[in-house]
């Protein structure tokens, strides 16, 4: 497996403007995630090869890959819609990039046998695609795209045109196949949860820039921008003017260390709830084992989320005003 | 980018089409509006001369009120075929592909058989019902040949009109005729106008039925070019009538590839409305009566003419006999065009397989082309390929004798093939697109990253999605090379004759015996077609 490497990588159309240095180590999951529109899979064409950019290069172990064409590269790339091509059996789509590579009929055979185990699809190499469910032709693609041993796997959106409960358990599986593999993935999705879940690091983008790029924990509790912050989970991000050090807000204190205006930004589950006439209480909503309430404190809004136990008061019979402390929080940049 | 050999594909057609279409009409240009400089005096010569301002007259009006008839004929048939399953539909569906493959010439043959003043239906009436030879003939045929296009694009478009639109403006109280005119109407009319359009310019430049059956009288501007040269050998008037008729086909053309786009996007709807079931019980209500009497209307309009030529291709001296194919086949008539039956069959045989293979060579990478990359100029090329459409095949055909009379090519069979291919090309080309468009891009994309080049995926995946267009535009060239008769009869040398010039031959010697056997084995030839249309279906319904 390889590492990939965009450096200085850009690319300008119809008034927008991609810039992007990233680095994927040797078998890494990392995950390009934006709001659509932002420049991911754009990314991930470059990657592939499908796109040229405009200046900059893209290395794979250090080797200039920038001027290679897709089919000199050996990559596997899932499409959002699977491109699984209508006219050929599954069997015929899984074994496509093995005759290209004009390998052997026994070795052909084997190899897709191998790859549709890999997927769990056994006993349907005669069906065509059209015969297939959306999950099918997913599990499909991803074994056409793997059973070339690319050095690298590029998948964009492979699951957003899926049902939410095949969308999870295939994600799960993506994620099993690739640790399996080792093989260095791309993978592109506007769902943080997915996000979350699946990648061992997040690189978030945002109009054509890559705003931060970290483990999934690091991205949900140290988001560096507003952007990350709100993109990823809910937030709270209070403005404040801090002195000596300090920003005050009713009766919470964050220690900033600068002085001047300051982004103070916490999740709702780092708020404590307590008996006491710090926060009005706006509004609440009741979740599975949780409740979401909605404070007031000097005119900011501040969401808390707490495990139902764990409240000073029983669900039914919310106070009209509560106490609170913020258990950790950051600093956005301004 | 790097270079690429397929660059060199595109540099055949651009070269092909240069040399074949644009040089000949600079040239027409050059004798219609060029007299040691620029003059507006052969123009205005034909304008201002009585009986050319007549048939220019004549050639809108009669295209205009066949566009009209077939309209009529059409658009019952788009509702019924939009809107209910029949027994029996599938049949006159097939039917309905059929006037696409029947040569012109036949048609007219057919028409003079069933309408003639000898023919089946003066005998029904006992008198001559008073239609070939004038302007009636001419809308008729028209329509025969075009109230198909109007049922396949309308009931196509109609299908696609969400019910939703409907039942909401029937909740809010639009209901019968006002619903029709507030909401449905709206939504169809792109396909209404595409296909009045298109069948206006084929009306226009539309050759073989009025040269037929319109007798001396009623010419159009394509049968007065071919007449003002055949004829009077007068190159500069037949060029500035070439002039005005380019122009003005240009113009009608334009408009209905616009009416077209429109057309094509609201076509992309996949939503489509389930016509309603109608059982045999259902035969027996008002609506089914229409739908029966209409079914068997267009089975008769269609079916009368070919069965009035082969029931007269049996019948030699009041009785029935094979003596019309004996005397076809036989060596006496030989003579009379150069070439034996045989001959004629296989060269227009000859002819449509060139044909098939020049307009694929030249469609295939331009609609590639114009299809999967982009790049400067694209819409000037969009519109270079596609100018050929309204020019006419006499048009090329008095540009060829003007530009190649000198050159080797003359007076040979590839000059003939070249300007076939030259009027069958646009519409491979045509299929060829819709066909390419309809194939997602990613799928090129996905054969290259698996390791394919691009003419591995061109051949592996993207070639065979598209051969049902290929083979549907195949067809209709081969059915409009075996058709062709203006250029073919300007161009051909004697031992080229073709079928389609022979039946000409024949009728002008008044053997209509001879002439409806030979429209019988042409009629096989172009069942062919049909047959391998109807096979691939799909992509023409």
């Amino acid at each position: 497996m390889v590492s990939v490497e965009l450096r200085n990588v850009s690319k300008r159309w119809d008034g927008f403007e991609l810039r992007v240095d990233l680095s994927v180590k040797d078998g890494e999951f990392l995950t390009l995630l934006g709001p659509s529109g932002c420049g991911k899979t754009t990314t991930l064409r470059i990657i592939a090869g499908l796109e040229k950019p405009d200046s900059g290069r893209v290395l794979f172990d250090g080797n200039d890959v920038t001027d290679l064409e897709p089919n000199e590269r050996n990559i596997g790339i899932v499409f959002q819609d699977y491109a699984l091509f209508p006219h050929m059996t599954v069997f015929k789509n899984i074994a496509f990039g093995l005759e290209m590579r004009k390998l052997p009929g026994a070795e052909i055979e084997r190899r897709v046998k191998w790859a549709l185990e890999l997927v769990g699809l056994e006993g349907l190499e005669n069906r065509y695609p059209e015969q297939l469910s959306g999950g099918q032709q997913q599990r499909v693609a991803l074994a056409r795209a793997l059973v070339i041993e690319p050095e690298v796997l590029l998948l964009d959106e492979p699951l957003s045109n899926l049902d939410a409960k095949i969308r999870e358990r295939l994600r799960s599986e993506i994620r099993r196949i690739q640790r399996e593999l080792g093989i260095t993935t791309v993978y592109v999705t506007h769902d943080q949860e997915e996000a979350m879940a699946i990648s061992d690091r997040i690189a978030v983008m945002n109009v054509g820039r890559i705003d931060q790029i970290g483990e999934p924990l690091e991205l949900y509790y140290k988001p560096w921008t507003e952007f990350v912050a709100r993109f990823l989970g809910t937030s709270n991000i209070l403005e404040l003017e801090a002195e000596n050090g300090v920003a005050r807000l009713g009766s919470l204190e964050f220690s900033v260390g600068v002085d001047g205006r300051v982004k103070v930004f916490f999740r709702p589950e780092s708020v404590l709830i307590t008996e006491g006439e710090d926060a009005t209480v706006t509004g609440y909503e009741l979740l599975p084992g949780r409740m979401r309430l909605y404070l007031d404190v000097e005119g900011h809004t501040i969401i808390a989320e707490r495990p139902l136990p764990d409240l000073p008061f029983e669900p039914n019979r919310v106070p009209p005003r509560v106490g609170i402390l913020v258990r950790s929080f950051s600093l956005l940049s301004l | 980018m790097r270079f690429r050999p397929s660059y060199l594909l595109i540099a055949f057609p651009l070269a092909f089409l240069l040399l074949f279409f644009y040089l000949p009409m600079a040239d027409i240009l050059r004798l219609g509006l060029w007299d040691n400089g620029p003059t507006l005096r052969f123009l205005s010569a034909v304008l201002g001369n009585s009986y050319h301002r007549w048939v220019i007259r004549f050639t809108i009006t009669q295209a205009l009120s066949s566009t009209a008839l077939t309209l009529i004929i059409g658009l019952p048939g788009a509702y019924i075929f939009a809107k209910y399953d029949f027994p029996g539909k599938r049949v006159i569906r097939a039917i309905l592909t059929v006037p696409f493959v029947m040569p012109g010439i036949m048609v007219a043959l057919g028409f003079i058989l069933l309408f003639g003043k000898d023919g089946f239906i003066a005998h029904l009436i006992g008198r001559d019902p008073g239609i070939i030879y004038t302007w009636k003939a001419i809308l008729l045929a028209h329509a025969f040949y075009n109230f198909p296009i109007v049922i396949r694009m309308v009931s196509s478009l109609w299908q696609r009109v969400n019910p939703h639109y409907e039942e909401m403006a029937q909740t809010l109280g639009a209901k019968g005729f006002r619903l029709f005119w507030k909401v449905t109407l709206p939504l169809i009319s792109p396909a209404i106008f595409a296909s009045a359009m298109l069948t206006f310019v084929f009306c226009f430049l539309s050759f073989s039925i009025p040269l037929i059956l319109g007798g001396y009288r009623y010419v159009t501007m394509e049968v007065d070019i071919f007449s003002t040269v055949m004829t009077l050998l007068d190159f500069r008037t037949g060029s500035a009538l070439a002039v005005i008729q380019i122009t003005l086909s240009a113009i009608f053309m334009y408009l209905y590839l616009r009416s077209l786009d429109t057309y094509s996007k609201r076509e992309e709807q996949r939503i489509l409305q389930r016509p309603q079931k109608l059982g045999p019980r259902d035969l027996l209500s008002l609506k089914g009566l229409g739908v029966v009497l209409y079914s068997v209307l267009v089975f008769v309009f269609i079916v009368a003419p070919l069965l009035a030529i082969v029931y007269d291709s049996l019948l030699f001296n009041g009785h029935l006999s094979l003596e019309n194919y004996r005397r076809v086949f036989s060596p006496e008539y030989n003579p009379m065009f150069g070439v034996s039956t045989l001959g004629a069959i296989k060269n227009s045989l000859l002819f449509g397989f060139t044909t098939v293979v020049i307009s694929i060579l030249v469609a295939l990478p331009l609609a590639y082309l114009l299809n999967r990359w982009d790049f400067r100029g694209k819409r000037l090329l969009d519109v270079l390929v596609m100018l050929p459409l309204a020019s006419s095949p006499v048009t090329v055909a008095l540009g060829y004798i003007m530009v190649f009379q000198s050159t080797p090519l003359y007076y040979t069979f590839w000059i003939v093939a070249i300007a076939h291919s030259i009027i069958a090309y646009p519409f491979v080309f045509r299929s060829l697109s819709t066909g390419l468009t309809k194939i997602k891009r990613n799928l090129r994309e996905a054969a290259l990253t698996l390791g394919a080049n691009e003419w591995k995926a061109f051949l592996k995946v993207e070639l065979p999605l598209a051969l049902g267009s290929l083979i549907v535009g195949a067809i209709f060239a081969f059915a409009m090379s075996i058709a062709e008769l203006g250029a073919t009869y300007m161009l051909a040398p004697p031992e080229y004759t073709t079928m389609s010039l022979a039946v000409y031959k024949f009728l002008g010697a008044r053997h209509f015996g001879s002439a409806s056997a030979l429209s019988v084995i042409l009629m096989v030839v172009s069942a062919i077609g049909f047959l391998i249309i109807e096979k691939v279906g799909e992509e023409v319904w």
